[in-house]
């Protein structure tokens, strides 16, 4: 069984196993670094959303009101989306 | 292990195979079932987000003569009762009740008992002091009283302040895979939908004819799902009708809330399990999906079993029978993290949101369901040994809400 193994057979089962959780794990860490979608998801109408760009120095005021635009809140994201790779020019 | 692996893939396939069907569908509403509706917002300590709730419940759309909203000021020692005092001079359709020390201060349940003694409406609903929900959710949940077959319903709750941490973010993806894949398969396959206890409501009627909330229990939404399914009614789960709340911010939080989810869950076990297996008024469909939901808690915990045994047998291959328990490692690696079926759920669940780099931090549930071993174990050992000393400990350990997500909102 394992434990019957060389020690370099283990070691390689070892690092492979870490770089298995690494890689599964990395996707996680950026989202977490450098996070696209932090949410909140967007459930109503008539909610204003500042979504996470004061700290930009961006003040985004998005206002959805489905009649107008007909469609749904998907429209905001990809506004945010757009305003996220702006520059700050404030910096 | 396998029950539940086969019931999230099924729920999955489920939901995923409806998807499609309910973008084009059109849904009807009885406009002339118009209910008087009375919403219980039991709060205590809340005077970071109980402002806010209150004003999203005047712009409520309802029919403002048919909607009652009563809040239970839970002997809170900040300035709760002062801010709900202020909306009661400017809105004749809301009341206060103010506990003192001597009947408060015991749970959510006896807050709402207390509460409900001033209702007046024919629909009960509750919310949670932190939420925040859509304009016309009233509308919602009210139409699905209009089939008498229907004793209580639930909507989906969402996570507002879900940038905070990593933390927040975890819990946000739960919620997706539980309401929007879990409950909204169980009601697709007509099983045990579960009330939540807020976002949601009952008929008034059936719940006096079931004596109101049970004290004793945690859990009381759990409770009071098994007791509505017993009595030969149903739960409808209505996924449009969404509010926010404001999850839990530490892994401290985290563990003092699933810690109460849990012990009540287990409460709720030991209370209904052999009800919900004599019962005619289940089917046996609803009878496997209910044992599931009453087990669901302990599954952690046998999980902790087989590492315990499984692990000396791994490494000590016994030579009689016995030996061939070691199974019990990979088997049980496999299914702490619930077979990965949750997984699936979470995934497709923010698929249907669209919200595709959220799914990223999927593999950061092991966290969560790592941290769940000790939670359940803790659990029911202290529920068992209350159960062997008599000394029944039900100390309710309200979740803190800082607020955070107030800044997401702005109406």
């Amino acid at each position: 069984m394992i434990l019957d193994s060389t020690p370099i057979t283990l070691l390689m089962l070892l690092f492979g196993i870490s770089a298995f959780i690494i890689i599964l794990l990395l996707p996680a860490l950026l989202e977490l670094k450098r996070p696209r979608d932090a949410g909140p998801r967007i459930i109503m109408e008539d909610v204003i959303v500042t979504q996470g760009f004061q700290a930009r120095g961006i003040t985004l005021i998005a206002s959805i009101e489905q009649e107008k635009l007909g469609s749904d809140q998907t429209v905001v994201r990809k506004i945010a989306d757009i305003i996220a790779v702006l520059p700050n020019l404030e910096a | 292990m396998i029950a539940y692996l086969v019931r999230h893939y099924v729920f999955t396939m489920t939901v995923l195979k409806s998807a499609q069907r309910r973008k084009s569908a059109i849904t009807v509403v009885n406009t002339t079932y118009k209910p008087i509706v009375s919403i219980l917002i039991p709060a205590r300590n809340e005077e970071k987000v109980i402002a806010r709730t209150l004003k999203r419940m005047t712009e409520l759309t309802y029919p403002k003569d048919k909607l009652q909203i009563i809040i239970i000021d839970d002997v809170s020692t900040d300035n709760t009762g002062k801010i709900a005092e202020q909306y009661l001079k400017t809105y004749n359709n809301i009341k206060i009740v103010h506990r003192n020390e001597l009947e408060g201060g015991r749970g959510k349940a006896s807050a709402l008992n207390a509460g409900f003694k001033h209702a007046k409406g024919e629909i009960i609903l509750c919310f949670d002091a932190d939420y925040y929900p859509q304009k016309d959710i009233i509308e919602k949940l009210v139409k699905e009283f209009d089939d008498p077959k229907v004793g209580a319903v639930q909507g989906r709750v969402t996570v507002l302040n879900e940038p905070q941490n990593i933390v927040t973010r975890l819990v946000a993806l739960e919620r997706t895979g539980g309401y929007c894949i879990d409950q909204q398969a169980r009601n697709s396959l007509g099983l045990i939908t579960q009330f939540g206890g807020t976002v949601g409501g009952f008929r008034r009627e059936l719940w006096e004819s079931l004596g109101g909330w049970d004290e004793s229990i945690l859990a009381e939404d759990t409770d009071l799902t098994f007791r509505v399914y017993l009595a030969g009614y149903r739960v409808r789960y209505v996924n449009d009708a969404e509010c926010y709340e404001e999850a839990v911010e530490s892994w401290r939080a985290y563990w003092k809330q699933r810690y109460r989810w849990a012990k009540g869950h287990m409460q709720c076990f030991f209370k209904h399990w052999l009800k919900v297996l004599r019962s005619s008024n289940l089917s046996f469909r609803e009878k496997i999906d209910g044992l599931l939901l009453l087990t669901v808690y302990f599954v952690p915990v046998f999980v902790l079993f087989s590492w315990i045994l499984g692990v000396p047998l791994f490494f000590l291959h016994p030579q009689h029978w016995i030996g061939v328990f070691w199974i019990f490692v990979p088997v049980s690696l496999y299914s702490f993290v619930g077979n990965f079926a949750p997984f699936f759920e979470v995934g497709v669940g923010a698929h249907l949101d669209g919200r595709t780099r959220a799914q990223w931090l999927i593999p950061l549930l092991v966290l969560t369901f790592l941290y769940s071993i000790p939670i359940c174990t803790k659990a029911l050992a202290d529920l068992l040994i209350a159960k062997i000393s008599g000394k029944n400990d039900n100390y309710w350990e309200r979740t803190f809400h800082s607020g955070n997500g107030n800044c997401y909102i702005m109406s």
